[in-house]
């Protein structure tokens, strides 16, 4: 472990000092990343996990190391699409993640603020747009990104194409859901098949979009199962797997590879002993580095997040015969979009549907559309008899995140939900 | 009556009706239903449209999806006012044709929605009378021998303006979603299609996917003028991206001004537009130091009144330091000033009547009833340090209550600043507060500092996260030094940023109180990797700046 340690010291400070030549070493240290969890498995959580974790890794480390194997996108890219070219696409806030893996966070946000950008923006797009603007982070041709969800998706891309030249599609999604806006969208993407089309050189087949929303159907389905299952079953996964599962959702969903995944994990859930703790339903970001939440939620057989709804933010089954209506429609009616009570609505699906024993909401710092709401779900599942606690911090961020306060929330919480031991007297 | 709040509403289509439409400029003075029914980290702006349509008499609200906090508005509006017309309209932000149509569409479904509501009935051919009369296009007005500002940013609250206006500036140009002019071409067969062509084609905000044209614009516009107050509202993010961009493409001075809709900032935005109005000001030939040997027994002052101390400084006709003061500042400004104005006297030997001018600076400037002029405390900090020493060009000020970064070029003259007063972290409050915690003085805090053998990260931005984390460093034993040494270079990191905006050019110098704290010193020193000038007594730059300025009035 000290030599990883040692490691990321030295690239850190090499991006801070020698911001272009850090670039080759970020991407070793991915790569050897991506070895060492093939080799080296961590031994406290179960195997499903941790080869979700060896996957998302292999696609940050692959992509990043072959040049036109990708485009930048926020995580609510239709990457069904892009796969159609063969091509990946990195969300800028999974790369924000990674980044902080190397402890770089609080040097590219203050990199960013320095220039003049907000510091109450989302720590995720200022972690991007310092990293870049820093010259560590190295640039594909191309981008996409949406306006769901996040003002600052359009910003960030337009900025980034000012700065750095890259060049990007804009999705503009319509916030009412019906057939108008289903139109709307779905012209918008057959546009982009277009451009990638002269991009890439390669020609666009429908029936391999086709195939690919079919594949996602069927992950989909899976993935409702294994939350089911999670209900059941003690599954040991750390707060961070959690933001795996919603990367692979957002990032390999419609692949062979994520659908065999959830296949086997739902295998592997049935055989693991029955969860007798209380059931969370987790709401928005994790703030995977917190120590609190990781001292009660990593590998344990007393809570277990059983469900986010940042991994399943899209509920129904697509329409394979009408594939960029079916993406448009998937798009729409993201529970990201639209009003809140939507939101609340879908939320409270999933509720009706998992029983959870409770719902704790992470406010993450910049993220108005998420904060925004938070009372108004509260009072939803009041209605439901669900308690909610609304804890703010910030998904990658320490600095905007305090501990102390948290841990004190947090435990006050579980201890007004009843913990397990004392409720099995 | 309707309230709306965005440029892309149709309000003629209401106008039309009948209805009386209401553009919603909150002023508030607390965000306490906002805070309870959103969140305190959603837009000022919106939080400040809430506080306003709940206490106000609206039949209803038009928004419009322009971003993520007035999406939030409509939720909590309708779910606080079932009984009202809320409507929120899906505004597209393509402005091609496909956005075209489907605004349209919106635009209808919307009108057919009110028509149930109230009852009234929308008829096409009087909205095309009404848009004849909408003709008005945008254009600068420039003004000679005025210093001409364009307003460029998120929407612009009237105070602004209107500030501008009193301190005898021109806004030559408004271009903020408030400042736009409304102009349509009618198109007779297809009314409702050209109005909705009209809207989208207004001079596109950020929240638009064209906003290429708007770059185009505003360099444009900017070259025209003296000087860009670029507006941000606060937890408002998007317009700080193009902040940034034309930061570095714009040749002229500008100024970001970030305000909050309420209140209690308007003296905030006062001192700002005041000192960059001062920065810009035409006849700097004033500044001219005074011929020697000429008017020696002619004396000035400058008195700078600031949240924890008041400073003065009598300057005789060659400029020299006749002699100066520091008093604490009390409750009220006026008296600590009146208290400072005897105890200067005596020291200079001096009666009131031999001071021939008074310029007063700082916070509490305005409070001061026997100074004969005020001016703000950026520009006086500026003068003060290039009369210190002509070789400072970045001047870092840490007062009691907000920190400061402030450019100079080669004659001293203000070229940039940035200030902090809205959050404590980084100011001498924040050190008093730590002190206390730390149950030492704070004259100590800094010399205690210096024995530190271990950095600790003080990880926390906000004073009071900060010191909750203190707390948990005492409770974990570790040493006091080690902890106000984690603390002078968390401070040193705040300034740090303020400094590197506005350009961390050489020499350095730091003023006011937490320049006497020899931890504060060393810490922003190893950040800057360079060394710090501080005068004998750093709590007077401001004080002997204005005195300067005074004296310039003796000699204009």
């Amino acid at each position: 472990m000290q030599i990883v340690d040692k490691y990321i010291d030295h690239v850190r400070g090499e991006a801070i000092r020698r911001p272009e030549k850090s670039w080759d070493k970020i991407l070793l240290g991915f790569k050897a990343n991506k070895w060492r969890m093939k080799l080296l498995p961590n031994k406290n959580i179960s195997e499903g996990y941790h080869r979700l974790e060896s996957m998302m890794m292999s696609l940050v480390a692959d992509s990043l190391s072959r040049e036109g194997s990708y485009v930048w996108g926020n995580i609510f890219a239709p990457c069904e699409l892009m796969q159609c070219f063969g091509l990946n696409t990195l969300s800028i806030e999974c790369l924000s993640c990674y980044m902080s893996g190397y402890h770089l966070e609080d040097y590219f946000i203050d990199y960013a603020q320095n220039m003049g950008i907000a510091p109450t923006l989302c720590s995720y797009h200022k972690t991007f747009v310092g990293g870049v603007e820093s010259g560590v982070v190295q640039k594909p041709e191309y981008g996409v990104t949406t306006s769901l969800s996040c003002d600052g998706n359009l910003n960030t891309f337009r900025y980034l194409e000012k700065k750095a030249n890259v060049p990007f599609t804009f999705l503009d999604v319509p916030y009412a859901s019906d057939r108008e806006s289903v139109a709307y969208l779905a012209d918008q993407l057959r546009d982009l098949a277009g451009e990638l089309e002269e991009r890439t050189g390669r020609r666009f087949e429908e029936e391999k979009l086709k195939d690919i929303l079919r594949t996602e159907n069927e992950t989909r389905r899976e993935l409702k199962r294994f939350f089911e299952y999670q209900k059941i079953y003690y599954y040991p996964g750390e707060l961070i797997s959690h933001l795996y599962m919603m990367m692979g959702m957002h990032l390999l969903i419609g692949t062979k590879e994520l659908l065999e995944l959830l296949r086997f994990m739902n295998e592997e859930i049935q055989k693991g002993p029955v969860f007798r703790g209380k059931k969370i339903l987790w709401i928005h970001l994790l703030p995977f580095y917190q120590e609190s939440l990781k001292e009660y939620f990593n590998s344990s057989q007393e809570y277990q997040i059983i469900a986010s709804d940042i991994i399943l933010d899209y509920m129904d089954e697509l329409d394979a015969e009408h594939p960029f209506e079916a993406l448009a429609g998937k798009i729409i009616r993201n529970l990201y979009n639209g009003s809140y009570a939507h939101k609340a609505e879908m939320i409270g699906r999933l509720a009706d549907e998992l029983h959870p024993d409770a719902v704790i909401h992470f406010c993450h710092w910049g993220c108005k559309q998420a904060s925004g709401g938070s009372i108004l779900l509260k009072e939803k599942m009041q209605e439901k008899g669900i308690p909610m606690l609304i804890l703010d911090g910030d998904g990658i961020d320490k600095r905007n995140s305090h501990d102390g306060q948290i841990k004190t929330r947090l435990e006050a919480f579980l201890e007004m939900i009843g913990t397990g031991g004392r409720e099995a007297c | 009556m309707l309230g709306y709040i965005c440029k892309y509403a149709p309000i003629e289509v209401f106008q039309s009706m009948g209805v009386e439409m209401k553009r919603i400029e909150p002023e508030v003075t607390n965000f306490t239903q906002a805070d309870m029914k959103m969140h305190p980290n959603i837009c000022s702006f919106a939080k400040g449209v809430l506080e306003d349509v709940l206490a106000g008499d609206y039949e209803g609200v038009i928004l419009t999806t322009c971003c993520d906090s007035i999406r939030r508005l409509y939720d909590v509006l309708t779910e606080e006012l079932p009984d009202k017309f809320i409507y929120i309209l899906d505004t597209p932000r393509i402005t091609k044709d496909a956005g075209i149509t489907l605004y349209e569409k919106r635009i209808w479904k919307m009108i057919r929605t009110y028509e149930a509501f109230s009852g009234k009935h929308f008829e096409e051919e009087r909205l095309a009378e009404l848009l004849k009369t909408r003709q008005k296009e945008q254009a600068i007005s420039l003004k000679e021998h005025a210093l001409n500002i364009g307003i460029v940013g998120a929407r612009a609250n009237e105070n602004i303006a209107r500030i501008l206006e009193e301190k005898g500036a021109n806004v030559a140009f408004d271009i903020t979603c408030t400042g736009l002019r409304r102009k349509y071409l009618l198109e007779p067969d297809y009314v409702m299609t050209g109005y909705t062509r009209g809207l989208l084609s207004q001079f596109p905000c950020m929240r638009m996917e064209a906003a290429a044209g708007r770059d185009e614009l505003i360099e444009k516009y900017a070259r025209s003028v003296d000087g860009i107050i670029y507006h941000t509202v606060q937890f408002c993010d998007n317009y700080s991206y193009e902040y940034a961009w034309l930061k570095k493409v714009l040749p002229g001075p500008m100024l970001q001004l970030e305000t909050d809709y309420t209140k209690q900032s308007y003296g905030q935005v006062l001192t700002r537009i005041e000192a960059f109005l001062e920065s810009l000001a035409p006849g700097k030939e004033k500044r001219r130091p005074a011929p020697k040997g000429e008017k020696k027994d002619m004396y000035v002052m400058g008195i700078d009144s600031g949240s924890t101390s008041t400073n003065a400084v009598i300057m005789d006709g060659e400029r020299k330091i006749v002699a100066s003061a520091v008093v604490r500042t009390g409750a009220k400004s006026g008296e600590s000033a009146q208290k400072i104005l005897g105890e200067i006297l005596g020291k200079a030997g001096l009666a009131r009547e031999e001071i021939a001018w008074i310029v007063s600076t700082g916070y509490g400037r305005v409070s001061i009833d026997f100074a004969d002029e005020n001016v703000t405390e950026i520009s006086c900090h500026g003068r003060g340090a290039h009369y210190f020493n002509p070789k400072v060009r970045t001047i870092l000020d840490i007062g009691g209550q907000d920190s400061k970064a402030i450019h100079l070029s080669e004659a001293g003259e203000v070229t940039d600043f940035v200030m902090n007063d809205k959050c404590a972290a980084g100011t001498g409050r924040f050190l008093e507060m730590i002190a206390r915690t730390l149950e030492i003085d704070v004259d100590e805090l800094g010399p205690v500092a210096l024995q530190s053998t271990e950095d600790i990260e003080i990880t926390s931005m906000c004073s009071v996260f900060a010191e909750s984390e203190v707390i948990s460093l005492i409770a974990n034993n570790k040493e006091k030094a080690d902890i106000a040494w984690g603390v002078c270079r968390a401070i040193a990191g705040k300034a740090y940023s303020l400094m590197k905006r506005v350009g961390l050019e050489e020499t350095f110098m730091m003023t006011g109180g937490v320049a006497k704290n020899p931890g504060v010193v060393r810490a922003v020193e190893e950040k800057i990797q360079s060394r710090l000038y501080i005068c004998p007594e750093p709590e007077i730059v401001g004080a002997a700046g204005a005195a300067l300025y005074a004296l310039d009035k003796m000699q204009a």
